[in-house]
């Protein structure tokens, strides 16, 4: 759906990204991930031919974005969305729709009274958080084949936000793939199938939500009803750690908790707390694996 | 008429409709004031020519017989007052098109729609081209009229000659502004580089039957090619309407070749 090779773009002398290499699949949720300025919108810019490549070559949905055509099957939200002027919300989307060759009836209402957007405002008038879902109306109503979005999530309260990955959801299930940048790894871990982490304008990993999950350190705590053996839970693959007091155990499982979970059954478990795995962590490690190897250049 | 073309001229109404009245109440105000000068002609033409200093009447196109109709015309309506008002209005209009929405970030979705950049453009350029063309044919009906109430004694034909040239002079400017913005994304630049041609152009024509370099500078100011054949007399100057018309297309074209290639929003 989408493939860039060594695309480059630079802003004068300032980089914006350097060499991506990037696919994205058909029909998968891809979170693009990275601190702001590291350049996800300078990505998402390129394959909608806002700014044009320094060097390198990309195709998105078989062809060059230039080809207007194209444009016309994407839906794209800018991730500094402006909403301006007397023209009410909805005259606005019809405008659009017009433009990309018309919507199913009703749909523009259905995706209205999903996020809670009053169509009936005028453009300039509206908070960011009603901008955002006016964005997003525009993006999804023409049930484009690839949704590219920009900071989705920015400016939405969480039953919104929950609202709108349901929406993402659909899209997939309906076959649809979906680009969707983030700088924060929580807001997309849910509904993406891959991540990709971009930092300093270049690609650093791209990961498979799935292993990432799987590699997550995570933090479980076991109490039993009476004190257990060190021994028993000691140099178990995977458990790092580990603090027998008494009748608790702590430690955090690095992948499958499999190995802890036997080790375990032998005594009575009474209670047992396993904490959420922190992606966030495994996404910071990346960055600052990056910014060891800078320094070292450095 | 394509959509892209509705919606700018949405866009433009509010201030294409403050500028018509703005244009309108100037120009039929100072037409209805004709019968008093032409009771009054040697009053007035001895106060016009003896009340301003020789450089402020050269700057005012020479303000000679202006007890005539069509000298009243050329000196209140057409030489000043509504070219200038009317070139302010094109040029912020052309602004509009691509330098204003590119930076208030309007711009981005619209260049994402399956629309060509090059018809984009275009569409703006078409926009111009109808509002534009509507703040004249209301002007000129409210001349026209006014005119007629008073006893102006000048042909429609004359005034339609000498309204449509004023068109051709502010859609240049217009395109001017439109396609300094279409290049740079500044507004600034919109305003700044239309304004200053447009006053330089205006300084020069009026200095060049008195200062010698000027008469060939005159070559390149628009008001020179506005105001030679003098349309309320003679009628419509189809070769000075011409050097307008293939100018403003030299600019539309390069307003649609450099929106082309560059990046839009840095």
């Amino acid at each position: 759906m989408v493939e860039t090779e060594g695309l480059t773009k630079f802003y004068g002398k300032r980089r914006g990204l350097e060499d991506l290499s990037l696919e994205i699949r058909a029909g998968e949720v891809f979170g693009y991930l990275g601190p702001n300025g590291a350049g996800k919108t300078t990505t998402i810019r390129l394959l909608l031919d806002v700014i044009r490549p320094t060097r390198g070559r990309l195709r998105v949905l078989g062809a060059d974005p230039r080809d207007p055509g194209v444009r016309g099957r994407i839906g794209y939200l800018p991730g500094e969305l402006a909403l301006e002027g007397r023209d009410k919300a909805g005259d606005y989307l019809r405008f659009l729709a017009g433009v990309r060759g018309g919507v199913a009836k009703g749909r523009v209402e259905q995706l209205a009274e999903r996020l809670e957007a009053d169509l009936s405002v005028r453009m300039g008038k509206l908070s960011k958080g009603n901008k955002q879902k006016v964005g997003l109306i525009q993006a999804f109503m023409h049930e484009p084949e690839l949704l590219i979005l920009d900071e989705p999530t920015s400016g939405l309260d969480p039953l919104v936000q929950q609202e709108f990955l349901s929406m993402v959801r659909e899209a997939r299930t309906a076959g649809r793939t979906v680009l969707m940048s983030s700088h924060v790894l929580a807001e997309v871990e849910h509904v993406s199938d891959r991540v990709g982490i971009v930092r300093s304008g270049r690609l650093v990993a791209v990961e498979n939500v799935a292993a990432l999950r799987e590699k997550a350190v995570r933090l479980v705590e076991l109490h039993f009803d009476a004190p257990v053996p060190e021994d028993a839970f000691r140099d178990l693959p995977g458990v790092r750690d580990l603090k027998v007091e008494g009748a608790n155990v702590r430690c955090t499982i690095d992948g499958r908790p499999d190995a802890l979970i036997k080790a375990a059954a032998r005594f009575t478990v009474v209670h047992m707390v396993s904490a959420e795995p922190d992606l966030e962590e495994i996404f910071l490690t990346y960055y600052s694996e990056e910014g060891r190897h800078a320094h070292a250049g450095a | 008429m394509p959509t892209l073309v509705l919606k700018t001229l949405r866009e433009y109404r509010r201030s294409l409709i403050g500028w018509t009245v703005g244009i309108c109440a100037f120009a039929g105000m100072y037409t209805s004031f004709f019968p008093q000068i032409r009771a009054n002609a040697d009053l007035y033409s001895q106060a016009a020519l003896s009340k301003y200093p020789d450089s402020v009447r050269t700057l005012l196109g020479g303000l000679e017989n202006i007890t005539s109709g069509a000298g009243f015309m050329q000196s209140i309506i057409y030489q000043l007052f509504v070219p200038l008002l009317f070139t302010m209005c094109a040029v912020a209009l052309g602004a509009k098109a691509i330098a204003e929405p590119e930076e208030s970030k309007t711009l981005e979705l619209t260049l994402t729609l399956p629309l060509d950049r090059k018809r984009l453009v275009l569409e703006r350029f078409a926009a111009l081209v109808v509002g534009l063309l509507g703040v004249a044919v209301v002007s000129l009906l409210v001349v026209a009229l006014v005119g007629a109430s008073v006893d102006i004694g000048v042909p429609f034909g004359r005034i339609l000659a000498a309204h449509s040239m004023v068109f051709l002079l502010v859609l240049f400017f217009g395109t001017l502004s439109l396609t300094a913005g279409a290049a740079t994304g500044r507004k600034a630049a919109a305003l700044g580089v239309a304004g200053v041609y447009a006053v330089a152009g205006y300084v020069v024509n009026a200095l060049a039957p008195n200062v010698e370099v000027m008469s060939w500078l005159n070559r390149l100011s628009p008001f020179y090619y506005y105001s030679e054949g003098r349309p309320l007399i003679t009628g419509f100057p189809i070769g000075d309407a011409l050097v307008l018309l293939a100018a403003t297309a030299v600019l539309v074209m390069t307003a649609v070749l450099s929106f082309d290639r560059r990046d839009v929003g840095v």
